[in-house]
């Protein structure tokens, strides 16, 4: 019982922390281009807002 | 069931990795921290996972990620050299079976942490290493906690999960490790991004370290018990509220010693009183027996070297009974102890060389994080508040395992080779991003295009 809590804590928070960090486009890049209306990135910089840090 | 959930886990990162390919880095740390193959008795137990999600992180990073901010540090180079030196007395070692069987392990644990600051591009994947390390040991930790409240502690009778004694699962490398986490933990309450500090971060956080806190008791791990101490004294270095934290501190021992167990205070006496433990006079014997065998083999005997020692030592009782103090003396004679010290098991297992090596990259590691403390601990920018606490914290973990390792031998815990990947990111990213050191490097650089100018 305790180690299924445990295991149940652990792993939920894990999943969750993934469907997060898939959600952010700042996992592969600090400064991501906005993105699209369809959800794509879009071709140009971002207003004001160097490409590369 | 469980056995059915962990599949489920796994594929699941295994899915979303697809997507998003640094995710099977996340999982790489998981599978080598928890070792779902060793709570598991089903498919898991059959298929080589950890090999599985090594290789799809290294085929992910070299297809896909964008390799541009890919820098090699020199500790990097450290972790390089010294893989290439214990594959070296892996060859010549003293006992070549029992040498191939850890250098199979060892050799993993170094590649991944030479691999893992390559990966580490920025700040949310920092972050995310983090996350997922110590959420991975939250799962031992927190079954461990429970169960000691529960009652269910004692000198190697506290089981994680299953009935093993490998990797984290062993009491006192759990110890070192739990207590080494506690300032990453708060670092993660405190600055983290993927759970933004809110009433349930910090609940779950302070749940979380007052767990980190029981496992030394559950454990019965002295070593557990020093670190918890040094981590007290340490964190006063750096705290802004010092009076108050004092204050709790105290408070928190106070109120927790009346309810240890009788067993604990006895045996955390034999840290004072260690002639008449057993345990710490075979220490000391393997000890003295390993400063002799370096002498006589300055390159080391390879893995598991300490196979060939056989001891003779003495353990002293004293024991009153009235106005009368008999002492006993009993002498004992062993064989074939492990070094139970991370220092000693380098020095024995990797000569001079290796152990100079090793010693270098765990300093270097202390020198750096405090380093980019002073750079970044006064800096006043929105983005630029989460830097000297990581460093501090990753330093803090180091200096609690590096106290801790003198009395276990986890010189290659993957753990901490995990730890010291993290730095190398963190230190690479930051030179990376820094704009005032960019600015400096390329004012130098103007200054010296400038000077061969007018010298032409």
């Amino acid at each position: 019982m305790v180690d299924a809590f445990a295991l149940a804590v652990a792993h939920g928070l894990l999943v969750l922390a993934a469907i997060r960090l898939v959600m952010r486009d700042d996992l592969d890049d600090d400064h991501p281009k906005p993105r699209g209306p369809l959800g794509g990135r879009r071709a140009g910089k971002n207003p004001g807002q160097d490409e590369r840090p | 069931m469980i056995d059915l959930c962990l599949t489920g886990f796994l594929c699941f990162y295994l899915a979303l990795g697809s997507r998003r390919p640094f995710l099977w880095v996340l999982a790489y740390l998981y599978v080598d921290i928890v070792a779902p193959q060793i709570i598991s008795w089903g498919i898991l137990t059959r298929i080589p996972t950890s090999l599985i999600f090594f290789t799809a992180a290294f085929l992910g990073w070299l297809l896909f990620d964008d390799k541009r901010d890919a820098r090699f540090t020199g500790r990097q180079f450290l972790l390089f050299l010294l893989l290439i030196y214990c594959g070296y007395t892996t060859l010549t070692a003293d006992w070549p079976v029992e040498a191939a069987e850890k250098w199979s392990w060892v050799w993993k644990a170094l590649v991944f942490a030479i691999f893992l600051p390559l990966t580490l591009r920025t700040r949310l994947r920092i972050e995310a290493v983090i996350l997922v390390m110590v959420l991975s040991a939250s799962a031992i930790i927190i079954d461990g906690g429970i169960k000691t409240l529960g009652g269910g502690g004692g000198y190697g009778e506290l089981r994680f999960f299953v009935d093993n004694n490998t990797g984290l699962y062993e009491g006192s490398i759990i110890s070192c490790v739990a207590i080494a986490i506690i300032p990453l933990i708060l670092w993660l309450a405190k600055h983290g991004t993927v759970f933004p500090p809110d009433w349930r971060v910090w609940a779950f956080a302070a749940g979380l370290i007052f767990a980190c806190a029981l496992i030394p008791v559950g454990t019965q791990a002295r070593t557990g018990l020093i670190c918890l101490g040094i981590l007290c004294v340490l964190y006063l270095r750096t705290a802004k509220r010092r009076v108050l934290i004092v204050s709790l501190m105290a408070a928190a021992a106070m109120i927790a010693i009346p309810f240890l167990p009788a067993s604990y205070t006895k045996r955390m006496g034999t840290i004072e009183n260690n002639q008449s433990d057993q345990s710490a006079s075979t220490r000391i014997a393997v000890w003295k027996w390993t400063l002799g065998y370096v002498r006589d083999h300055p390159f080391g005997g390879g893995f598991e070297a300490y196979m060939s020692n056989t001891l003779r030592f003495e353990t002293v009782h004293t024991v009153t009974t009235g106005s009368t103090t008999t002492v006993e003396r009993q002498v004992i004679q062993d064989g074939g102890r492990a070094f139970h010290s991370s220092y000693f098991e380098m020095l024995g297992e990797q000569g001079f060389p290796g152990f100079g090596l090793w010693l270098t990259l765990q300093l270097s590691g202390i020198v750096q994080m405090e380093l980019l403390r002073r750079r970044w601990r006064k800096r006043t920018g929105t983005d630029e508040q989460w830097q000297a606490p990581l460093a501090v914290s990753l330093q803090l973990a180091h200096v609690i395992y590096m106290f801790g390792s003198l009395f276990v031998g986890i010189a290659f815990q993957p753990f901490v080779l995990m730890l010291i990947g993290v730095q190398c990111g963190l230190w690479s990213y930051l030179k990376r991003t820094d704009t005032r050191v960019s600015v400096k490097i390329a004012q130098r650089r103007a200054a010296t295009v400038q000077g061969m100018a007018q010298t032409t």
